[in-house]
C-alpha cells in the first residue's frame, strides 16, 4: 500500500540501505535524513561506492530501502512492494542514464513512443513534441546510430518526459559525452527545470554541481555536506 | 503501426538469417507432422474405402458344415453370410510351377462379401466353366493378361483355365498366403477366382469357408467401446455361434493376414507422425531459445530503462513472446502449406506402392489446426524462457553497460595459468564456461541433430542387420522346393546344375496353444544336423534342434504364456498333439517353430508331398535353377529366399524413403540449429571480435578462435548426443517389435564414428557464415550502437 500526500518533494528519514548479510553486509546508506522540494534541481556527488547511486535508485523505486521512510510525489514507497513500484516509477519519474540504452532498430521517435506503449502513460501525438522539446524536431526518423552522442542522450531525456514525470532522475548524464554534448544536456535539464521538474543529478563529476540549487555530497553512505548555490551557474558557464 | 510491433518486426529481420533458419525448422516440423499423420489417417481411410466398396468380411469362418454355420451366423445378427470354397492346389504359371490359391466365387454375380474390383478385362461369363480371375499380384509378377492361359493341377490332373480378368481383392491388397507367410516369393504364390461349381468339381470338396459381414451402425456398438464391427456384441455372438455350429477356426477382419500386415506397417506410419516431428519441434524451440535469449541480453539496458520507467513485466513479457511468436507463426504457416501437399503426395505413393485401389487424400482442418498451434506454441515456447528472463530484468541494469561479465571460476584460472597454450587457444578454453547458457544451446544443437540422425539411421542400420542375420546367419538355405512324395524327387534336385546341397525338410502351418492362448505359425523340420538353418537363442548362442518337442521363436513366451520347458498343444488339420516346448529362439523375422524332420512329421497331417531345403553353388544362376527345379516331375512349389528379400525390401520401400528422407531433413535441422547458435555466438561477442579486428588481429585467427570454441562445445556433446540417440533409436526400434519383427539396435562399426564425424563436419561448415559475419562486422558502427 502506498500511502500519499499532495507534497510533489521528495522527504527521507532516516534512509538506511544494506546489502548483503552477516560479516558480508555492505551498509551502503547510513540513515540518511533529506528533504528535496518540488521544482528542485539537486546534484548529489560522491566517489564511487558512495551510496550516490543506491540513493537515487531508492528515491527513483528502483531499489527499496532497508529501513527508514522514502516519500516520493506525496506518495511513501517505504514499503511499497516491488511489484507495485513500477506503478509509482511509471506515474512520478523519469530516467535518464550514462548509457543512452536507446533501441537501435527504431527511429528517435519510435524509441519515445516506445515507452509510452510500455507504459500505457503519457501521449503518442506528443512524442514530437517532447523531442522538439528537446531540440530534435529534425531528427524525428532518425536511427540511433545516425545520432551523435549528445543527440541520442537528448532522445534519452525526451523518452524520460513522455510519461510526464514529477521527478527526472539523471544518472551520470554526461559521462558519456564530451564538454560541449555534456554542456547542452545539462542545459537541457536546466530549462526542464525552469519548467518546474523537479531534477535529480547524480554524478562524479564536481562541476556539474555549479548548476544545482543544491549540491548533496554523499561519501561512504552519508551525506557529508549540503551546500546551497544561492547563484547556479548556466550549464554554458560549466566546465571540466 | 505501434513501436513495439515496428521493433519485433526489425529486430527479426535483423536477424533475419537466424529466424529463417528458427522457422524452416518449426515449419519442417509441422510440415512432416502433417504429412506423416495426415498419410495415417488417409491410408486408413483408403483401405477402408476399398474395404466398404468390396464388402470385406468382418469374420471368416474355415471348416465345418458352411450351411449350418452361415444359418448360426445370420441368426445370431449377422447382416449377410456366404459360403465358398478355396483350395490351395499347385499351378502351373508360364512355366513356373507353383503352390497357388483357388477361391470359389459365383458366375451369375460378384460375390456379396469379399467382391472383387476387376481392373482389366471382364468378370466370369455366367455359367463359365473354365475361366478364372486372376488376382493382380500374380499377374504383375508373371506379366499376364486377360485371354492368356494356366493350368491348375486338379484331381483328375492339370486342367488349363484361361484368365478373363485380372482383379483386385480385399484379401489380397498385400499377397499373403497366410499369417506366418506374409514375406514370400511372389513366384511361389498367385490366387485365382474359379466358378464356384468349378472348383468343387476339380478338387472334389464341399464349401469349407463361411464369410460373414456383421451390422456397422452406431446402435451396434453403443452398447460397448468397440470400434470396428467384429468387435461389438453382436460381432462377438456371430463368432459364437460361428464356433458352436462347428466352424475349426474363427478369423476377424483384423487378423486377416492381409490386412494385419497393412495394419502393422501402418503402425509405423502413426509412430513417426509423431515423433519426427517432436524432435524437430523441439529443435525448434530451442533455436528460438537461443535467438531470443542473445536479443534479451544485448537488449538488457533497454529493457532496464523500460522497467525503470514503470513499463509492466506482463508487458515486457507480452512483447518477446511476440517475437518468438511471429517466427513460430510464419513457419507453422508455411509447414501448413507445406503439409498439405506433402500429405497428398506421401499418400498417393504409399497407396500406389502398395497397390491400394482406393486412394483417399483429405486434409484433416483439425490436424492442420494442431499442425499450426504446434507451430507457434513452439515458438512462443522458445520465447517465454527468454521473455520471462527479460520481464525479470531489475531497473538498476538500465544503469549498467550491456554485460554479461562474472567472476572467472577455478577453470577459467588454471587455463589462465596454461602459459604454453596460445592466447587464442585459452580464449577458446575460457569461453567454453564464460557463457554456460551459449555453451549449453551449441551443446543442445548437437545433441538433438545426432538424436534425429541417429534415430533415422539406427533404424535403418538395424533392420538391414535383422535381414542379414535372419538371410546370412540364420537361414542358410537359398530355395525350398515341395514335390509330389515318392517320385524321386531328392535326386533329380541332386543332379540340377547349381544345386549344391539337397536336405530333407518338413513345412506345415500349425497352431500353438498355451496358458494364455494360441498361436498360428509355420513349423519347419530339419535334419537334427542340418546345415541349412542355425539356430540362436535368446542369449545369442547356438543351440541345436531337440531330439524330441520344438524350438520357436521368443515372442511365443509372452503371447501364449509359457516358459522353455513347459508342454503346448499343437493343432494341425489331423488333430491335436502335446509337444515339450524345449527352447526359445531369438530370430529376427517371424516367430516360427522348428523340430527335427522326425518330430515334425510326426505333428503334421501326411499331405503327399516332400519339401527340400536347398543349397547353390556360388555362382549359381538362380533364374535357371528355377526354371530347372519347376519342370521337374512332381515338383509343385519353389521358393527362392533371395525373392524373400527382394519381397521385404518391398514391404519396407515407402519406409526406406521416409527413412531417407529424414537423414536429409535431420542433417538440413543439424545445420539449421548450429548455425543459429553459432552465429549468435558470433553476434554475441561483436564488441570484442570488433575490438580484436580493430587491434590488428587477423580475421583467420578472430575466426579460428570463435571456430574453436563452437568446436569444442560440439565436442563436448557428441557423446551425450550419441548417447541420447542411441538410446532413442532403441525405443523406436522396440515400438516397433512385434512377432513379425523383433528388431534389435545394431551400429555398423562406422555409424557412430561417422555420425559424429557428419555433426563436426556440419558444425565446421556452420562456422563458414559466422566468419563471414566477423568479417563484416562494421567496427565504427559497433563502437556507435554500442553507445546506445
Amino acid at each position: 500500500m502506498t500511502a500519499t500526500t499532495t507534497d510533489r518533494g521528495v522527504h527521507l528519514t532516516g534512509l538506511t540501505k544494506v546489502f548483503g548479510e552477516g560479516d558480508a553486509a555492505v551498509h551502503a546508506l547510513k540513515g540518511i535524513d533529506l528533504e528535496i522540494a518540488s521544482g528542485e534541481l539537486v546534484v548529489v556527488i560522491g566517489p564511487s561506492g558512495s551510496g550516490k547511486t543506491t540513493l537515487c535508485n531508492i528515491i527513483g523505486g528502483i531499489e527499496t530501502a532497508t529501513d527508514g521512510t522514502v516519500t516520493v510525489a506525496g506518495e511513501d514507497i517505504s514499503k511499497t512492494k516491488p511489484s507495485k513500484l513500477s506503478d509509482f516509477r511509471r506515474d512520478h519519474v523519469g530516467f535518464i542514464f550514462q548509457f543512452f540504452n536507446l533501441i537501435p532498430t527504431l527511429t528517435a521517435r519510435e524509441n519515445v513512443e516506445m515507452i509510452v506503449e510500455m507504459t500505457g502513460r503519457g501521449d503518442n501525438t506528443q512524442v514530437a513534441a517532447h523531442l522538439e522539446s528537446v531540440g530534435l524536431g529534425d531528427k524525428l526518423d532518425s536511427f540511433p546510430a545516425q545520432l551523435s552522442g549528445g543527440q541520442q542522450q537528448r532522445v534519452a531525456v525526451a523518452r524520460a518526459l513522455a510519461t510526464d514525470p514529477d521527478i527526472l532522475l539523471a544518472d551520470e548524464p554526461t559521462g558519456a559525452l564530451d564538454l560541449p554534448t555534456g554542456r547542452q544536456i545539462l542545459e537541457l535539464l536546466q530549462e526542464l527545470n525552469r519548467q518546474g521538474k523537479t531534477i535529480i543529478i547524480v554524478t562524479h563529476n564536481l562541476s556539474v554541481g555549479q548548476i544545482a540549487d543544491r549540491v548533496i555530497t554523499v561519501v561512504d553512505g552519508d551525506i557529508e555536506s549540503i551546500k546551497t548555490n544561492e547563484t547556479p551557474a548556466a550549464a554554458a558557464d560549466v566546465t571540466w | 503501426m505501434k513501436a513495439t510491433t515496428k521493433k519485433a518486426f526489425r529486430d527479426l529481420w535483423r536477424s533475419k538469417a537466424q529466424v529463417i533458419a528458427v522457422a524452416i525448422t518449426i515449419m519442417l516440423g509441422v510440415m512432416i507432422y502433417i504429412a506423416s499423420a495426415g498419410a495415417f489417417q488417409n491410408l486408413s481411410a483408403s483401405y477402408q474405402a476399398t474395404y466398404d466398396r468390396l464388402n470385406f468380411a468382418d469374420w471368416t469362418a474355415t471348416g465345418g458344415d458352411t450351411d449350418a454355420i452361415a444359418q448360426a451366423a445370420l441368426d445370431a445378427g449377422a447382416t449377410d453370410a456366404i459360403t465358398r470354397t478355396q483350395v490351395d492346389p499347385p499351378m502351373l504359371i508360364e512355366e513356373t510351377k507353383l503352390v497357388g490359391r483357388t477361391i470359389g466365387v459365383p458366375t451369375d454375380a460378384h460375390p456379396s462379401i469379399n467382391d472383387v474390383d476387376v481392373i482389366d478385362g471382364d468378370y466370369l461369363d455366367d455359367g463359365a466353366t473354365d475361366q478364372v480371375l486372376l488376382e493382380k499380384h500374380g499377374a504383375e509378377t508373371f506379366d499376364l493378361e486377360p485371354g492368356d492361359t494356366i493350368e491348375i493341377f486338379a484331381a483328375t490332373g492339370w486342367v488349363e483355365v484361361t484368365i478373363q480378368g485380372v482383379v483386385d481383392s480385399p484379401e489380397y491388397l498385400w499377397l499373403a498366403r497366410s499369417s506366418q507367410e506374409i514375406i514370400s516369393d511372389p513366384n511361389s504364390f498367385a490366387v485365382v477366382f474359379a466358378p464356384e461349381e468349378s472348383v468343387q468339381q476339380w478338387f472334389g470338396v464341399e464349401p469349407n469357408q463361411t464369410l460373414v459381414v456383421v451390422p456397422n451402425g452406431a446402435d451396434a456398438r453403443v452398447a460397448t467401446d468397440a470400434t470396428q464391427p467384429w468387435e461389438t456384441d453382436t460381432g462377438v455372438a456371430v463368432s459364437d455361434a460361428m464356433t458352436d455350429a462347428g466352424a475349426s477356426a474363427v478369423e476377424s477382419q483384423e487378423d486377416q493376414p492381409s490386412n494385419a500386415t497393412l495394419s502393422e506397417d501402418l503402425k509405423g506410419f502413426d509412430q513417426l507422425s509423431v515423433a519426427f516431428p517432436a524432435l524437430f519441434l523441439i529443435a525448434a524451440g530451442v533455436t528460438s531459445w537461443v535467438l531470443l535469449t542473445r536479443r534479451i541480453l544485448q537488449e538488457t539496458p533497454v529493457i532496464g530503462t523500460m522497467m525503470a520507467s514503470g513499463a509492466k513485466r506482463g508487458r515486457v513479457l507480452r512483447h518477446y513472446v511476440f517475437q518468438g511468436l511471429l517466427m513460430g507463426g510464419v513457419g507453422a504457416i508455411l509447414g501448413v502449406a507445406l503439409g498439405i501437399p506433402a500429405n497428398s503426395a506421401m499418400t498417393s505413393a504409399y497407396t500406389g506402392f502398395i497397390g491400394v485401389p482406393d486412394t483417399v487424400v483429405l486434409n484433416y482442418p483439425w490436424m492442420l489446426v494442431i499442425g499450426f498451434v504446434f507451430g507457434i506454441t513452439v515458438g512462443m515456447l522458445g520465447a517465454l524462457g527468454p521473455a520471462i528472463t527479460a520481464s525479470h530484468i531489475a531497473p538498476a541494469q538500465a544503469m549498467r553497460p550491456a554485460s554479461n561479465s562474472s567472476t572467472p571460476g577455478a577453470y577459467s584460472r588454471w587455463v589462465a595459468r596454461q602459459t604454453w597454450i596460445p592466447v587464442s587457444g585459452r580464449m577458446a578454453l575460457r569461453d567454453i564456461v564464460r557463457s554456460k547458457r551459449r555453451t549449453f544451446a551449441t551443446m543442445m544443437g548437437t545433441v538433438l541433430a545426432l538424436i534425429l540422425v541417429l534415430t533415422s539411421v539406427g533404424m535403418m542400420t538395424s533392420i538391414l542387420s535383422a535381414m542379414n542375420t535372419q538371410f546370412e546367419d540364420i537361414e542358410l538355405e537359398d530355395a525350398t522346393a515341395v514335390a509330389q512324395a515318392g517320385v524321386g524327387a531328392e535326386d533329380a534336385l541332386n543332379d540340377v546344375d547349381g544345386v549344391e546341397t539337397v536336405e530333407p525338410t518338413v513345412l506345415g502351418q500349425v497352431a500353438i496353444e498355451g496358458p494364455d492362448g494360441s498361436y498360428k505359425t509355420t513349423l519347419t523340420g530339419y535334419e537334427p544336423d542340418t546345415q541349412m538353418h542355425c539356430f540362436f537363442g535368446p542369449d545369442g548362442e547356438g543351440v541345436s534342434l531337440p531330439s524330441d518337442g520344438i524350438l520357436a521363436g521368443e515372442f511365443l513366451a509372452e503371447e501364449i504364456g509359457v516358459e522353455a520347458g513347459d508342454t503346448v498343444t499343437i493343432s494341425t488339420d489331423a488333430g491335436e498333439t502335446e509337444v515339450t516346448l524345449v527352447g526359445f529362439l531369438n530370430e529376427p523375422l517371424g516367430t516360427s517353430a522348428y523340430a527335427t524332420n522326425a518330430t515334425a512329421s510326426a505333428l503334421l497331417p501326411d499331405e503327399g508331398t516332400e519339401a527340400f531345403a536347398l543349397a547353390f553353388d556360388e555362382d549359381a544362376d538362380r533364374d535357371e535353377v528355377r526354371q530347372t527345379i519347376t519342370q521337374l516331375d512332381g515338383v509343385v512349389a519353389y521358393q527362392d529366399v533371395r525373392a524373400i528379400v527382394a519381397q521385404l525390401d518391398q514391404y519396407l520401400g515407402l519406409f526406406w524413403v521416409f527413412i531417407g528422407m529424414m537423414i536429409l531433413l535431420g542433417t538440413v535441422l543439424a545445420l539449421a540449429v548450429m548455425y543459429v547458435t553459432m552465429s549468435v555466438n558470433v553476434v554475441e561477442r561483436t564488441n570484442e571480435l570488433a575490438t580484436m579486428r580493430a587491434a590488428g588481429v587477423p580475421l583467420r585467427k578472430v575466426a579460428g578462435a570463435v571456430a574453436t570454441e563452437n568446436l569444442l562445445a560440439t565436442i563436448i556433446a557428441i557423446p551425450f548426443g550419441l548417447v541420447l540417440g542411441v538410446w532413442a533409436a532403441a525405443q523406436f526400434l522396440a515400438s516397433f517389435s512385434d512377432d513379425l519383427f523383433t528388431l534389435e539396435p545394431a551400429w555398423g562399426v562406422w555409424t557412430l564414428p561417422a555420425a559424429a564425424a557428419g555433426v563436426l563436419l556440419a558444425a565446421l561448415i556452420s562456422q563458414w557464415p559466422a566468419s563471414r559475419a566477423i568479417k563484416k562486422v562494421d567496427i565504427a558502427r559497433v563502437v556507435r550502437e554500442r553507445a546506445a
